[in-house]
């Protein structure tokens, strides 16, 4: 996780070390923009600043969480009401969704003090970390009253909507605007009263809600569906294994983060149509095995990776029950052969594009149960973190550890080198049939290798659910 | 079918949380335990399920050493805490879940449901609510229905008052009495409340800092050697 975290910023930051040199160096309507020397840098990136805060909003709407400070343990001490407020609102400045910002642009701004006069790079970047805090605050008041107030909802959507369309249309040159308002934070610098006179409006705003709604009833407002009872399904005739993977996917549907796994596997059926139309990869067979990687074992590696942290808020019920480890896997397992041929069967109609898609499907498929399979769901028994089941997919990187990593290895290397090996041997065809056939052959083994899993949870049951809760 | 624990220790750091070197449980008894927070009581109940490793010892239900088998899984009911429970059913789901485990029918299911009915005292059933999403109390309900479910031999129940209103905490004693007489099922109950445990068990074992320190056929004058104890390890604490 953290080595993510460092990747992503350091090229943030390397973005922003060269952003200068990137502007100026894309031409646009074929003018060279080197010919108007550096300072023209600035002005260029003026024009395209309000589409920046504009598409940074709609990406804050979707992902920025509202900072989660319970007040209700402070409530009933002596502190004042108003200090609490106070404290909910600075803490949310620590947001990535703010940060995210300096890495881009503060190698920028040291630039600007040493090629422009002080004032002037003064001006700028002031009035650009001002309003970077200011859509911060716009963002969390919409977001906070939007959650409340559908009109408020209704609202934003039409005025973003109406903002597209006068770009859109040419109505409005955006463009100029931008450059106008934030070449004056430099040209003039007193205009930056403008974002301070922002940011006070929307602190002001984000206050006085926070304190006219700071009552427990208020503030737990947590929505708790009701759902139906639902009996047994189709799986149950499969005796106990049926049973527990209809449990599992009982799971997968009523949680928000294993749902948007599973629609993700949905979403990415699709991806076929941005490589076969294609005429040059036609007759790549070396596509079509990556192709059916990421079709029928894409769920496989996205669920399988959380495979026991999934279930550990109740792990102490999976050790007592009356139900063995192999049964236990053996679930696991009929779950992603279920989805893994779903996704199978779905993408039959790439067919028209070469049977050769079908042949490379059905084997790569084998081979996904045969081998992946088995090893995907060791490692994801591996030092499992209880997942957060109310937290959504996106940007989400709890239970992130070295063995998510490493699953990379099964699922995607294994089958291309497996690949490649028989693609030496015998050619293409050879390659995807050889595939095939190890698949075949493992899958043959496969209440061994199940066995094996089944073992090895015995001798970690104590370390695992010792750490599930403690976690 | 009895319960056996032998040379049970578990230690943590230097920190000696159990240490029981010897007890019998006997088939068909009713048996509680009582302590003070930090007495070891989860901790030992843990180490008989299977749930964590003691650093030394074993113990044998029926026979069976339950690290080593799975056997007792079977005609064992067992309910700790919400680690037990699957959230992310609704109450009707969760013990089609438990029943099926146990092979038993779906006819059969509902009627122990009802059986067990007055336990919930209203709530839960019929509810669109799942597991994750009910009271403490509620609960607590559901996981002691379904260790309860499926006829078990073997009844082992944490804290099983704690959270529970009035009414359910009467039903729940009448109710373990019942299964005591009624079925002979050997019961491992711990509680704070000292007055529930004298009511509902025959032999209760005083823990302290993970030791025996009292072995006690229940009688008319246990609730006051009891009150008498804590009250004074009380004291005994606060002058510390």
């Amino acid at each position: 996780m953290i080595l993510t975290f460092v990747y992503l910023a350091g090229s943030l930051l390397v973005l922003g070390i060269f952003l200068d040199d990137i502007l100026i160096n894309i031409p646009i309507d074929g003018i060279d923009f080197n010919t108007y020397g550096r300072s023209f840098v600035l002005r260029r990136l003026d024009q395209f600043l309000i589409y920046y805060f504009f598409f940074d909003f709609i990406i804050r709407y979707f992902m920025q969480k509202l900072p989660a400070m319970s007040v209700q343990p402070y409530l009933h001490l002596p502190i004042n009401r108003s200090s609490l407020v106070h404290f909910m609102l600075l803490k949310s400045i620590w947001s990535p969704f703010n940060l995210i910002h300096f890495l881009i642009f503060i190698p920028f701004m040291f630039e600007l003090f040493e090629n422009l006069d002080f004032m002037q790079a003064f001006g700028w970047s002031t009035g650009f970390t001002l309003l970077v805090f200011a859509s911060n605050y716009f963002l969390l008041f919409i977001k906070r009253t939007s959650d409340v107030d559908a009109r408020v909802y209704v609202g934003m959507l039409a005025s973003l909507i109406s903002i597209i369309a006068l770009d859109w249309f040419d109505v409005l040159d955006f463009q100029a605007l931008s450059g106008l308002m934030f070449n004056a934070l430099f040209l003039h610098p007193w205009t930056l009263v403008v974002p301070l006179f922002l940011i006070g409006v929307t602190y002001g705003l984000n206050f006085k809600f926070l304190k006219a709604n700071m009552y427990l009833s208020k503030l737990s407002k947590v929505k708790k569906n009701a759902v139906s009872y639902s009996g047994n399904g189709v799986l149950s005739r499969f005796g106990l294994v049926g049973r527990l993977t209809e449990l599992e996917f009982k799971f997968i549907w009523r949680n928000k983060r294993s749902k948007s796994v599973f629609m993700m596997t949905f979403l990415f059926l699709g991806y076929g149509l941005f490589i076969f139309p294609n005429p040059e990869y036609a007759g790549n067979y070396l596509m079509y095995v990556l192709f059916s990687i990421v079709i029928t074992g894409m769920f496989m590696m996205n669920y399988g990776q959380y495979l026991l942290g999934w279930e550990g808020s109740y792990f102490d019920h999976v050790l007592t029950r009356n139900v063995s480890f192999k049964d236990y896997y053996m679930s696991k397992f009929l779950l992603f052969a279920i989805v893994g041929g779903g996704s199978m069967i779905l993408s039959i109609p790439y067919a028209y594009f070469g049977w050769e898609v079908l042949i490379a499907l059905f084997c790569v498929f084998l081979f996904n149960m045969g081998v992946s399979s088995h090893m995907v769901m060791f490692f994801g028994s591996m030092n499992p973190k209880k997942i957060d089941l109310s937290q959504t997919t996106v940007f989400n990187w709890q239970g992130v550890g070295a063995a998510q990593f490493l699953m990379v290895i099964p699922v995607l290397v294994l089958p291309l080198a497996i690949f490649g090996l028989g693609y030496l041997i015998w050619g293409d065809m050879g390659g995807i049939l050889f595939l095939g056939a190890v698949g075949l052959l493992s899958l043959a083994g496969t209440k061994y290798w199940i066995s094996l899993l089944a073992k090895w949870l015995t001798d970690q049951r104590y370390n695992i659910s010792n750490d599930f809760r403690n976690q | 079918m009895e319960i056996s624990i032998q040379n049970l220790t578990k230690v943590y750091g230097d920190y000696t949380a159990v240490n029981i070197p010897e007890l019998l449980i006997h088939s068909g008894e009713s048996f509680g335990l009582v302590g003070n927070n930090g007495a070891g009581k989860t901790t030992l109940f843990r180490a008989v399920i299977d749930l964590l490793e003691p650093n030394t010892g074993c113990v044998y239900i029926d026979g069976n050493a339950t690290n080593a088998t799975e056997q007792w899984k079977s005609f064992t009911g067992s309910y700790l805490d919400e680690n037990f429970l699957v959230g992310h059913l609704l109450p009707e789901e969760y013990f089609d879940f438990v029943g099926a485990i146990h092979g038993i029918g779906d006819a059969d299911i509902k009627a122990k449901i009802e059986m067990l009915e007055p336990l919930f005292n209203g709530e839960v059933l019929g509810g669109k609510k799942l597991i994750r999403d009910l009271s403490k109390g509620n609960q607590k309900k559901v996981g002691i229905a379904a260790a309860l479910l499926f006829d078990p031999k073997v009844l082992i129940l944490d804290e099983p008052f704690a959270n529970l209103d009035p009414s359910t905490q009467i039903r729940l004693k009448e109710l373990l009495k019942m299964l005591k007489h009624d079925r002979g099922v050997t019961m491992l109950i711990s509680s704070h409340d000292i007055s529930h445990v004298t009511e509902v068990c025959e032999r209760i074992v005083l823990l302290e800092k993970g030791n025996m320190v009292k072995d006690i056929s229940t009688s008319s004058e246990t609730l006051k050697d009891l009150e008498k104890y804590f009250a004074g390890a009380g004291v005994a604490e606060s002058a510390e």
